[in-house]
């Protein structure tokens, strides 16, 4: 792992999500492009590349959320989650991808708003809508991110495929 | 074991001050103002252009601002409805009946009448008894569906039974068709009235609940043609004529 191009991929994914992203959400719900990068180092990096990308990411999306701690510890665990799983089922095709950043959007949003909440910190109000719409759209978008990500990570992806 | 310093990293950013937590957002937000405020604005700028699908007609937005106006008034008078409905209920004496708001219109050329918004449809029925400022005012005499008629209790053909407070008798309180009205019959060597005496409707099974003030003892003297006896004018305890809204008592049960 390039770790000075990852702080740069990711700075820059954030800060693309703090201030771009509204151009692109429908009805309200913007696609989480933290949490697709957080699938994307979950599959394609080993296993201690994936925990440390995992928590760093989760780092820089409580920078620009509400309270500090609660994305780490969330992204953390089910990136670290991810990753383990990874090495017993391989997440190569796209709607899988799809379900793996659904699946991780929903249970690392809902562990972040429930230690959001328990730290007193404000929530929005439909939690739910939020949290199933942010990661579906993000699921719906995430895979076709990932060959423009591992592009400019220097990360092969198909290093499987006819091997 | 990389997974557990982490997690402590992160458990520590939980649990660490609100304050330390805002300093690192802000130092972001300092060290990256530029790039955020340019998103934020590109942001702005494409929203904009989005802006006008939604817009509605300047006249349309009037009626709905008018509109807007006209429920929250609504809002706020049933609000105060329920306040005033949650009060009265508080106490036991209600308990099995049920208590109707209804607003208030004087009868021309009469003023010893209301009219009532609520009718027949909303349970009324004549003999009811009605509130005003918690003493019972008069009686539901006339109804119709979406309408009642009150006799106050100063009416010349009201009659309701009432005792003044302390004695332990029973009389026909009558309205004089004035403002007042009158108990008569009341021998003047076995009860001690005095001016200010408070007046009580009687219990009246499926109609009242408990015995409830109506008007004060406003003139006591002895009758003209029966000294034996009081001639005693009462004035109801409410200020009828500035009254909006009434409470009519409706008792489970009644059909």
């Amino acid at each position: 792992m390039r770790w000075f191009r990852f702080s740069i991929f990711v700075v820059a994914v954030t800060l693309i999500q703090a201030g771009l992203v509204d151009i692109i959400s429908l009805i309200n719900v913007r696609p989480d492009l933290l949490l697709i990068l957080l699938v994307f180092f979950a599959i394609y990096c080993n296993t201690t590349e994936a925990i440390i990308s995992s928590f760093a990411i989760g780092f820089a999306a409580d920078i620009i959320g509400s309270a500090m701690g609660p994305q780490m510890i969330s992204f953390g665990l089910f990136g670290t989650l991810l990753a383990y799983l990874h090495r017993f089922i391989a997440i190569r095709e796209m709607p899988y991808q799809s379900l793996a950043i659904a699946v991780t959007g929903l249970l690392g949003g809902g562990l972040a708003f429930l230690l959001t909440y328990l730290k007193s910190q404000p929530t929005p109000p439909n939690i739910f809508t939020v949290l199933l719409g942010t990661s579906l759209y993000s699921a719906i978008i995430g895979p076709f991110l990932f060959l423009p990500s591992a592009w400019l990570m220097r990360i092969k992806t198909h290093h499987f495929v006819g091997s | 074991m990389l997974f557990t310093w982490l997690m402590l990293v992160g458990f520590i950013f939980l649990f660490a001050p609100q304050k330390l937590a805002n300093n690192f957002q802000s130092t972001f937000a300092r060290i990256f103002h530029w790039p955020l405020s340019m998103g934020r604005s590109i942001s702005l700028s494409v929203r904009a252009k989005q802006l006008p699908i939604d817009v509605v007609p300047r006249s349309k937005y009037n009626q709905l601002q008018n509109h807007l106006a006209n429920v929250q008034e609504w809002l706020n008078q049933t609000r105060e409805k329920v306040e005033k409905l949650s009060g009265l209920r508080d106490r036991p004496i209600w308990e099995g009946a049920k208590l109707m708001i209804a607003d208030v219109a004087p009868v021309s050329g009469s003023s010893t009448e209301l009219i009532l918004n609520k009718g027949e449809d909303d349970g009324l029925r004549e003999g009811q008894f009605v509130l005003g400022e918690e003493s019972i005012i008069g009686t539901v005499s006339v109804v119709s569906s979406r309408t009642a008629r009150v006799k106050l209790i100063t009416d010349s053909t009201s009659k309701i039974p009432v005792t003044i407070e302390k004695f332990d008798v029973i009389r026909v309180m009558q309205g004089d068709g004035k403002n007042s009205a009158k108990i008569e019959l009341l021998p003047s060597r076995k009860y001690n009235v005095k001016v200010g005496d408070e007046v009580l409707v009687c219990k009246i099974p499926g109609f009242l609940n408990s015995a409830m003030i109506t008007a004060r003892v406003a003139e006591c003297r002895r009758d003209d043609e029966n000294p034996s006896v009081w001639d005693i004018t009462v004035k109801p305890v409410c200020n009828i004529e500035r009254l909006d809204e009434v409470v009519v008592i409706i008792i489970d049960g009644e059909k």
